[in-house]
């Protein structure tokens, strides 16, 4: 069965594949090696409605259309502890650490968001699939 | 009018004309079909639609294959109802990308590239373009490349697997007496 397949594979078909497996183990290795973040941004439509320093535990109540999601602040980790929303994505996407993370709870329109060491303002922005 | 079987000519048009027809309808059912299935996040896809493509990039020629693909893309949005929403435009700048990388990539090393090859191309260039067109339209925020390896990873083992089904099928159809003389020809 492997080798039937095997034998329609020509040597530059085996050898584009290779090179497309290391660029992705090159791009999990990139987004492993991103710097820590420092701060807890958590936005609602666009507006910041919660933000807090990585460093000291703590946990947040955040109101959203759905009800009280919760966020909690943990060994320099946000995570999504609670959710009133039906699918629980949110709370699935475990804990984020690094600068550029980011938790999206679409339903109950929440993001939180890891930033760098300064505050800085982004365009608001939604994630629409289609 | 009659389509001339005397003509040999003419007989090879009708026979590419009746074929990337079947390849388009049957591309344009496996796109709806996946857009059935549950997903474990938007944009993920399994790419079956890609299998058809191929075979008109190898069964004929890349002007065959961007014909499969356009029409797929356009069809089957219009079945699923999101023609022109940002969904589509995704697909159709994933797919105008994938097609780019497929045809350029069987121009250059012609049969040495098997679908295999051109398959997990394509594959890796449809996420590419999507998430290019994704970080202009839909989330202006460079989170998104931290999305990157996943659907990088994904689409290396769904093209793969295409490219591996377009492989067997291509190697079937080839051997219906239509693309007899295609052949001939292109040896």
């Amino acid at each position: 069965m492997i080798s039937a397949l095997w034998v329609r594979t020509t040597v530059l078909d085996r050898l584009v594949v290779v090179l497309l497996l290391v660029w992705v183990v090159a791009s999990v290795l990139w987004a492993a090696q991103r710097p820590a973040g420092a701060h807890v941004v958590v936005e609602r439509d666009g507006q910041v409605v919660f933000s807090a320093p990585l460093s000291e535990p703590r946990s947040a109540r955040l109101s959203g259309p759905l009800g009280e999601t919760v966020v909690e602040i943990e060994d320099g980790r946000a995570r999504v502890i609670s959710s009133p929303c039906p699918t629980k994505v949110c709370m699935g996407m475990g804990p984020a650490s690094r600068y550029g993370d980011l938790l999206a709870c679409v339903p109950n329109h929440l993001i939180v968001r890891i930033e760098g060491g300064r505050q800085e303002d982004t365009p608001p922005y939604d994630l629409l699939s289609r | 009018m009659t389509c001339s079987a005397v003509d040999p000519q003419e007989l090879a048009r009708c026979r590419r004309g009746v074929f990337l027809a079947l390849f388009t309808a049957l591309a344009v059912v496996l796109n709806v079909f996946e857009f059935l299935l549950p997903s474990p996040a938007p944009w993920f896809r399994l790419g079956f639609a890609n299998i058809l493509t191929l075979c008109a990039l190898y069964l004929f020629d890349g002007r065959a294959a961007w014909t499969v693909s356009i029409a797929r893309i356009l069809v089957g949005s219009l079945v699923i109802g999101n023609l022109f929403a940002p969904g589509f435009f995704l697909a159709l700048t994933g797919g105008v990308l994938a097609v780019s990388l497929m045809t350029g990539a069987r121009a250059l090393a012609g049969d040495r590239l098997g679908p295999v090859g051109a398959s997990a191309l394509g594959a890796v260039g449809h996420v590419l373009g999507q998430l290019l067109m994704a970080r202009w339209l839909l989330v202006q925020h460079d989170g998104l490349w931290l999305l990157l390896p996943f659907f990088l990873a994904f689409a290396l083992v769904t093209g793969v697997l295409n490219g591996l089904i377009a492989a067997l099928v291509i190697e079937k159809v080839a051997t219906h007496p239509a693309f007899a003389s295609q052949r001939s020809t292109q040896a």
